[in-house]
């Protein structure tokens, strides 16, 4: 069967669903946020593929900034994490009720 | 062969996206996480995208995955507790064999003279080091900029967020 642009882009998509199920079923706030760089991963496929239909190195550039972004989340979300498992001795989100209060 | 290359890592990429959802462990998580990342780098292989790929398996399934699996460690206790069984040791060749013959095909792809991909023949060096970092400091300069912008304030927040309140140097 000939791959098509479609291929790509139901794959993506079913990552990305498979990121946003997780992101909505898991309790753990570590594994909470694998499933957003699992999101982000499915959005990265989108535009490469798109950048192979038009033959466009620009969509290289903005995986490459998606990189970046996912980075400075996990860096910014894991520090976050390791302060609130300080104060609250939990990763459990239903168990981090302070601000539902 | 791109139709192998697609099936095989479309199809990886899925089923560890979903044992990392089904999984209760942090850790085996973390592992299924990483085992999908190097599918998507092949999914990159085969989009044309060499330099891609490589960063993907390098920054994606390598330095924030370690990351990642270095705070797992660090909460250890909340974090694995309640966990009943780990993967059996005979297991985990199987499932390091997977990524490890996503490489294989990819450098194989990649070395393919002629590739047409499913939008016709791209130009030569297309995706290579050069033609990406040519519009990384051409074209696309004040992007480039803006986002090492970005990875500072997200150092220098960390560090606040982890020397605490009283630590911070303006206080």
């Amino acid at each position: 069967m000939e791959i098509t642009l479609t291929h790509y882009l139901v794959l993506a998509g079913l990552v990305f669903l498979t990121g946003m199920v997780g992101f909505i079923v898991r309790r753990n706030a570590l594994v909470m946020m694998m499933c957003i760089e699992l999101m982000l991963c499915a959005v990265n496929i989108v535009f490469a593929a798109f950048g192979r239909l038009h033959a466009a190195g620009g969509a290289h550039v903005f995986v490459l900034m998606n990189f970046a972004v996912a980075a400075a989340e996990a860096a910014i979300g894991l520090a976050i994490l390791v302060e609130i498992y300080r104060r609250s001795r939990t990763v459990n989100v239903d168990d981090l009720k302070a601000l539902m209060e | 062969m791109e139709g192998i290359l697609f099936w095989f890592c479309g199809a990886l990429l899925f089923l560890g996206g979903l044992m990392m959802v089904v999984q209760r462990s942090a850790v085996v998580s973390a592992v299924w996480l990483v085992f999908a990342f190097v599918c998507a780098a092949g999914i990159f292989a085969v989009l044309e995208a060499p330099f891609v790929a490589i960063l993907q398996i390098l920054v994606y399934a390598g330095a924030i995955m370690v990351l990642f699996l270095f705070v797992i460690m660090m909460l250890q206790g909340p974090v694995l507790e309640g966990e009943g069984k780990r993967i059996p040791l005979g297991l985990w060749p199987l499932i390091a064999l997977p990524p490890a013959a996503v490489v294989v095909l990819v450098v194989g792809y990649l070395r393919q003279p002629q590739k047409t991909g499913f939008a016709g023949p791209v130009p030569e060096g297309f995706g290579s080091v050069s033609h990406v970092a040519g519009l990384l400091l051409g074209k696309y300069l004040l992007a480039f900029e803006l986002i090492s912008i970005v990875l500072l304030v997200a150092i220098i927040g960390a560090l606040a967020i982890g020397l605490g309140e009283r630590k911070l140097p303006w206080r």
